[in-house]
């Protein structure tokens, strides 16, 4: 195989290749519980909530940016849906008033980054701070339990598939379709390109990335009313430091850090491998610390394997 | 006797000789300037002398020592500093830290070795006192005035003991008091034995502070003559002096007196005055091309004009119709395009390939909302992307090559066919030809003369006199932000061009 066969082969593949290969490998390691069907479902369900957060941070990531604040969104929320719930308001109302937070988190975000022209590291490292404390506040720092039953069906299962996963799947889709049949997707694509090239092809630059932050938002406060169905309570430290496995799961899905790279489907993978690692690490007793040393060498071998096998050309 | 001699110096990079079999010298005491217009080898000589380049042949002999080339070592110890025009002082350090880079006065404090401050800032302020900069030597020199930072450099290239410094339009942001003091220092270093390089296109300075001139053109050494004997007049013929008129490719056409302009600017000016109170027309079927020198307010112009850059004033008439342009969204969905200067950084995105490039502006154009609905449709714009890219004859693989992996004229032409197929009619060529071969160069001038046939509005903005000479049909020309003059092609030369665009006042 050529060079440059393997570089279309790995760009394509790639992700999905890793993830075989971990398939295996769980596999021998735990032949007996890894490989049954209610293991790989749950490898799934877990995997749900990086899924969710990922797509946000990849249309961050999308423009040459990066959304450090996303944990705290999702916290937020969570606490949001929560709260409205205990006052006896709709399910439907809730849920809308809880994305309408986390949107209004990521518009800020995307404001901040445009008016302020900081990098969207530093501005996210701030919010994501300030979010948190928001989080505080509200709850007096202890956890929102005793909810309404519907809170907890959210992630109940149908038939066997949980329904974390069927939003995972209704969701990929529509973001699918947005990046590759939409102008406004190819628009952050450009972006995240040339962003002045973009504004000089009549792309408002301002627009694009206060939007793309604002995705970050909705989807992270989606991953957030998951997490809170999950646990069936919402703690103000919920979603603390899950920024890196949204990261992560976008790198190791093929989107590169200086924008403009990545598919929805690679950060589908991406997300499924983190929930594999945690998934198959614990079934072979291996502790959270080491699962944690393992998942960030992951992420520094996947970046550099990118870089062994692009093109150099590129910046 | 001469303490630096550079002979028979030929630089040649891959492509273009920069500088062919130039021969220069520089007595101690005396201002040399190096003239000639953008491209003539000042820079290449400059950055000979500083080492930043090796000649390919020739000799350079400094107080009697024979190289052949120089490091920047090597010119920092033969006693050679340069002040850029872009000034390289460091701007958290203070300014005796700058002067003493490299260089820190140590000494031992309880068997540690530190600083020594008391020394530096002693030593710091006799060279200060010596150009007449009252500051404190510990100040930071991001505190200072860009006047003063200069004068830090300068403090800094006799701290260094230069004998040769070599300044690069030294007064271009300096207000005329700020240049009467930088000449007085001038003055101070050529009695202290001091030779100075100077390049400047202030003709009226270099005749009040040059003792000698060299003028370069096109990279050949044309004459070196003694300032005493000339008058500024005399100075533009010499940067030019191509004997033959560059011919003219379209056909001769003058613009009836009733005929309405398709497209008009009336007072531009933007926001931070890089341009000022700019008017033009532009009737059907010409090319309008813009001359003037780099930094003239040109480029910052024609960024207001399509949106890119914010303006405080200013009206434009497409077809008598006024455009409202806040950004370039807008300029886009009215009809006017900008091929800008810089393809790599503002005009082609790395990660398409040469339909997407294509179909950007055309997708963001069909769609509404700022491209916030609408669909893209990949098959008819990779139809689109194949009609243009054979009609301007793009040399590619095909439309899925990489945009980036083209040269330069081809990655020109894709983003040319990328206007076309939004359907402007108003085109913007910020230096459409820089960095291209020469058979994509005539290529390019044919397209733009194909389209303004076609009744499109063609604005060329260009650095080189020869190709405005051929290409357009009437010339405007930039001084400082503002236009200093409009000449019609069959009585535009270069030296016209270059009268109006330095400032001879």
């Amino acid at each position: 195989m050529t060079r440059e066969k393997f570089q279309s082969f790995w760009n394509r593949f790639g992700t999905l290749c890793v993830l075989i290969f971990l398939f295996i490998g769980f596999t021998i390691g735990s032949p007996k519980y890894f490989p049954k069907p209610s293991n790989l479902i749950q490898c799934i369900l877990q995997s749900a909530v990086y899924i969710l957060l990922a797509f946000g941070e990849f249309f961050t990531i999308l423009i040459a940016g990066i959304d450090l604040s996303v944990g705290s969104v999702a916290c937020f929320a969570g606490i949001i849906v929560a709260e409205l719930s205990l006052k006896g308001v709709s399910p439907v109302i809730c849920i809308i008033v809880g994305l309408i937070g986390a949107a209004l988190c990521g518009f800020i975000n995307g404001v901040l980054i445009h008016a302020l022209d900081l990098h969207p590291f530093v501005v996210t490292l701030g919010t994501n701070t300030i979010f948190r404390g928001i989080c505080l506040v509200i709850t007096g720092g202890n956890p929102v339990f005793n909810l309404p039953k519907w809170v907890k069906s959210l992630s109940s299962y149908i038939a066997v598939i949980p329904k974390p996963v069927i939003y995972v799947i209704i969701v990929g889709l529509l973001l699918m379709f947005f990046t590759t049949q939409t102008v406004a997707g190819r628009n952050l694509y450009a972006l995240g390109g040339n962003k002045q090239s973009a504004w000089y092809s009549g792309i408002n630059i301002k627009n694009y990335t206060i939007f793309a932050h604002t995705l970050s938002g909705i989807l992270a406060g989606l991953a957030g009313i998951v997490m809170l169905a999950r646990v069936g309570a919402a703690e103000p430290t919920a979603g603390d430091g899950y920024e890196t496995y949204a990261i992560a799961a976008c790198i190791i899905g093929g989107a590169s850090l200086f924008g403009g790279k990545g598919r929805i489907w690679g950060v589908v993978l991406g997300g499924i491998i983190i929930g594999t690692i945690n998934n198959g690490l614990n079934i072979m007793n291996v502790s959270s610390f080491w699962q944690k040393i393992v998942m960030g060498a992951l992420i520094i071998a996947s970046v550099a394997l990118e870089r062994l096998v692009s093109n150099k050309t590129k910046k | 006797m001469e303490y630096l001699e550079m002979r028979n110096i030929t630089m040649k990079f891959p492509g273009v000789v920069a500088l062919d079999n130039v021969s220069f010298n520089l007595k101690l005491g005396e201002v040399h300037v190096l003239l000639g217009e953008n491209g003539a080898g000042k820079s290449t000589l400059v950055k000979i002398l500083s080492g930043i380049n090796k000649p390919t042949q020739g000799e350079i002999i400094i107080n009697g020592k024979s190289f052949s080339s120089l490091t920047p070592r090597s010119s920092i110890e033969n006693k050679i500093a340069v002040i850029y025009q872009e000034l390289s002082v460091v701007d958290n350090l203070s300014i005796a830290e700058n002067l003493f880079l490299g260089k820190l006065p140590k000494k031992k404090k309880m068997g540690v070795t530190v600083v020594d401050k008391n020394y530096m800032y002693k030593e710091a302020e006799k060279y200060l006192k010596e150009i007449g900069l009252k500051r404190d030597p510990a100040t930071l020199v991001q505190d200072l005035p860009i006047s003063e930072k200069q004068m830090v450099e300068i403090a800094k290239a006799l701290c260094a003991e230069a004998k040769i410094i070599i300044m690069d339009e030294p007064t271009s942001s300096l207000s005329i008091d700020e240049t009467n003091n930088l000449f007085k220092i001038i003055e101070h270093l050529k009695r202290n034995d001091i030779g100075i390089i100077y390049i400047s296109h202030k003709l009226p300075e270099i005749k009040q502070i040059g003792d000698r001139v060299t003028v370069l053109k096109d990279g050949k050494y044309v004459k070196t003559l003694n300032m005493s004997d000339l008058e500024v007049k005399d100075l533009v013929p010499l940067m030019i002096g191509r004997e033959i008129k560059s011919k003219y490719l379209g056909e001769k056409r003058t613009v009836p007196d009733d005929e309405q302009p398709i497209f008009e600017v009336r007072n531009l000016t933007r926001k931070d005055g890089t341009c000022r109170n700019i008017s033009f027309e532009v009737y059907k079927g010409e090319i309008l091309g813009f001359a003037g020198l780099i930094g003239a307010g040109r480029t910052e112009c024609m960024e207001g004009i399509f949106g890119a850059k914010p303006i405080s004033s200013g009206e434009i008439y497409y077809k008598g119709k006024k455009l409202e342009i806040k950004n370039t969204y807008d300029a886009m969905k009215q009809g006017i395009a900008m091929v800008t200067e810089n393809r790599r950084e503002t005009g082609f995105f790395y990660n398409f390939p040469i339909w997407k490039e294509i179909a950007v502006s055309t997708s963001l154009k069909s769609s509404k909302m700022g491209g916030f609905t609408g669909l893209v449709h990949n098959k008819s714009e990779r139809k689109a992307a194949g009609e243009y890219t054979k009609k301007l004859n793009v040399k590619c693989t095909g439309i899925d090559q990489m945009t980036y992996n083209l040269s330069g004229g081809n990655q020109q032409k894709v983003i040319i066919s990328k206007w076309l197929a939004v359907n402007s009619n108003v085109f913007i060529f910020d230096e459409p030809t820089k960095g291209i071969d020469v058979g994509a160069k005539s290529e390019i001038y044919s397209i733009m003369r194909e389209m303004a046939d076609e009744g499109k509005a063609i604005i060329m903005v260009s650095s080189e006199m020869p190709e405005l000479l051929s290409t357009c049909d009437r010339i405007i020309v930039f001084r400082d932000g503002e236009i200093s003059g409009i000449l019609n092609n069959d009585e535009a030369t270069e030296e016209k061009i270059m009268m109006l665009a330095v400032n001879i006042d």
